[in-house]
């Protein structure tokens, strides 16, 4: 059942995911464009900020390459059965949750490949550049952290794409709804706690969500394939 | 365990514009049970009730003994499953498609599926989105008999579908319930299609089940006849009365649509004071619409 389900995911996602797949090899590649040791130099003459500085130019893309491919692994994962109506899965003789579970797990699994293609690419560019002291590479972590990211975002929109475009209006409204009546209620409280002054619901929950333990804080840590 | 299928009080509702009121409907185990009923009359909201697509207000329905939807999965296991519109996926071959399907089902014949493969003509690598209307058909059928299920429901099976696909389509299915004595549940709105095939039938109007008998009775029950000297009608017949209407604009003359006829009643009118002239045969086409018609609301009476 689960390598029908991730042949099945496959043949959805084969055409989008396979030139991501390559991006995500060529990114490390490009974010050491240039940095190589220049013809007849010595590597000790390349300054540990420069390579560093170069690289950093890059360091918004890899997050947003990962949300990417989760976003397309996500909406990707039930596009067919939307557009069935979802007949073929319900009349499967598989729990609805197992059915789910294992859309979920192909598509987590897919994910891996991106991860992979990111992982050789770092290698690779890594070997091309002499590091000099003090400098190192990190392509088995920036992997890593490339997969969760993907995974994360993945996880979010997978939950939201299962449903139909009325439940994903509602969750959303539902959020927007929260933070403006949040506002409201804190500017009421206000007069009560002087404590809350200056408080911004929508501020709060970016935090709680992008700092540790926030499910969102992989977008935002240390990116580097070459760091001190 | 005498019923295959069986939806007791079953209600539904859909917004203010559709329902299924108080649906109860059975299928005997070995059956080839006829569902009928014009389009939108619920035919496939009834479906997609017992295949647990959709949850009813209130009711009860069991399939193969058990009880949905808590049991589904093992009913899901020993149903093959024919919807109104296609619901394979386009972008995959039939080959991909059939050992998608199969991983699913334990009791998959992969020998039987090929068989089927090469029977109904279907080519193994054609793409999905490819495929005629009446080659999807076949696939439907190849995927749900190769199930090996003890129910097979189909929802309109061959609608669209030309004569001789229709054909091999019907040929297919017969073929499996005298091999497995399978139940097979089918709607349609083709009555002349479920007359040659159906040993009962349910007919289905505006969301509820007008009626449910054997197809012998439905075929032979179903009569039309001329009365004379009709002054009052009884409140207590032997039959049930569809419709009447007079004859020609002579006041006592009238022709009666009747169900449950027996050859028997015939003295029954000579006891109230009426005049039977002759009793006319119905074809199931015939009896089918002039049971819709009575079932709607308009001038009947009913005994």
């Amino acid at each position: 059942m689960y390598r029908s389900m991730l042949f099945l995911h496959w043949k959805q996602i084969n055409i989008p995911l396979i030139p991501l797949i390559l991006a995500a090899y060529a990114l490390p590649l490009l974010s050491v464009q240039g940095l190589g040791t220049p013809p007849g130099m010595d590597s000790s003459t390349l300054e540990a900020y420069r390579i560093v500085a170069g690289a950093q130019i890059w360091l918004p893309v890899f997050p947003l390459l990962a949300a990417v491919i989760g976003v397309t692994l996500a909406l990707s994962a039930w596009n067919w059965d939307h557009q069935l109506g979802h007949v073929h899965a319900l009349s499967l003789p598989v729990p609805r949750w197992r059915y789910a579970l294992l859309k979920m797990g192909a598509g987590a699994t897919l994910a891996l490949l991106p991860a992979a293609g990111l992982w050789m690419g770092a290698h690779v560019a890594t070997s091309f550049v002499d590091l000099p002291t003090g400098l190192n590479a990190y392509p088995n972590q920036l992997a890593l952290r490339f997969l969760a990211a993907t995974l994360v975002a993945y996880g979010l929109l997978f939950a939201m794409a299962a449903g139909t475009v009325k439940t994903t209006v509602w969750i959303i409204s539902g959020v927007i709804g929260f933070f403006i009546l949040g506002n409201v209620v804190t500017d009421f409280l206000v007069g009560y706690f002087p404590v809350l002054y200056r408080t911004n619901l929508l501020e709060l929950a970016l935090e709680a969500l992008i700092r540790a333990p926030g499910p969102l804080q992989v977008f935002t840590g240390n990116w580097m394939l070459i760091d001190v | 365990m005498n019923n295959a299928i069986e939806l007791s009080n079953v209600r539904w509702r859909a917004g203010r514009s559709f329902e299924l009121r108080d649906l109860s409907l059975h299928v005997p185990v070995g059956s080839i049970y006829g569902f009928l009923g014009p389009n939108g009359s619920g035919k496939t909201t009834t479906i997609r009730t017992f295949m647990g697509m959709l949850k009813p207000d209130r009711g009860d329905i069991r399939v193969l003994g058990m009880d949905v939807p808590r049991d589904l999965p093992r009913i899901l296991a020993r149903v093959g499953y024919v919807p109104e519109r296609p619901h394979v996926y386009p972008a995959l071959r039939v080959e991909e498609q059939v050992k998608y399907h199969a991983s699913f089902f334990d009791l998959w014949d992969p020998g039987w599926a090929q068989e089927l493969i090469e029977r109904l003509g279907l080519d193994p690598t054609r793409k999905i989105s490819r495929m005629s209307k009446g080659e999807t058909g076949k696939l439907l059928v190849l995927l749900a008999l190769s199930q090996r299920p003890d129910v097979l429901v189909l929802d309109e099976p061959t609608d669209g579908l030309d004569p001789v696909v229709r054909r091999d389509v019907l040929t297919a299915v017969l073929d499996y319930v005298g091999e497995r004595n399978a139940t097979v549940f089918i709607s349609s709105h083709l009555v002349h299609e479920l007359e040659r095939i159906c040993d009962w039938v349910g007919v289905m109007d505006n969301g509820s089940l007008v009626a449910e008998l054997p197809m012998t009775q439905f075929k032979n029950g179903i009569k039309r006849i001329r009365v004379d000297d009709v002054d009052e009608v009884p409140v207590q017949l032997p039959f049930t009365l569809l419709s009447r209407e007079r004859t020609n604009g002579v006041s006592t003359a009238e022709t009666w649509i009747v169900r449950g006829w027996q050859d028997p009643m015939r003295g029954y009118f000579d006891s109230v004071g009426m005049t039977l002239r002759d009793v006319v045969d119905l074809d199931l086409e015939e009896g089918f619409v002039e049971l819709l018609r009575s079932s709607r609301p308009q001038p009947s009476y009913r005994s």
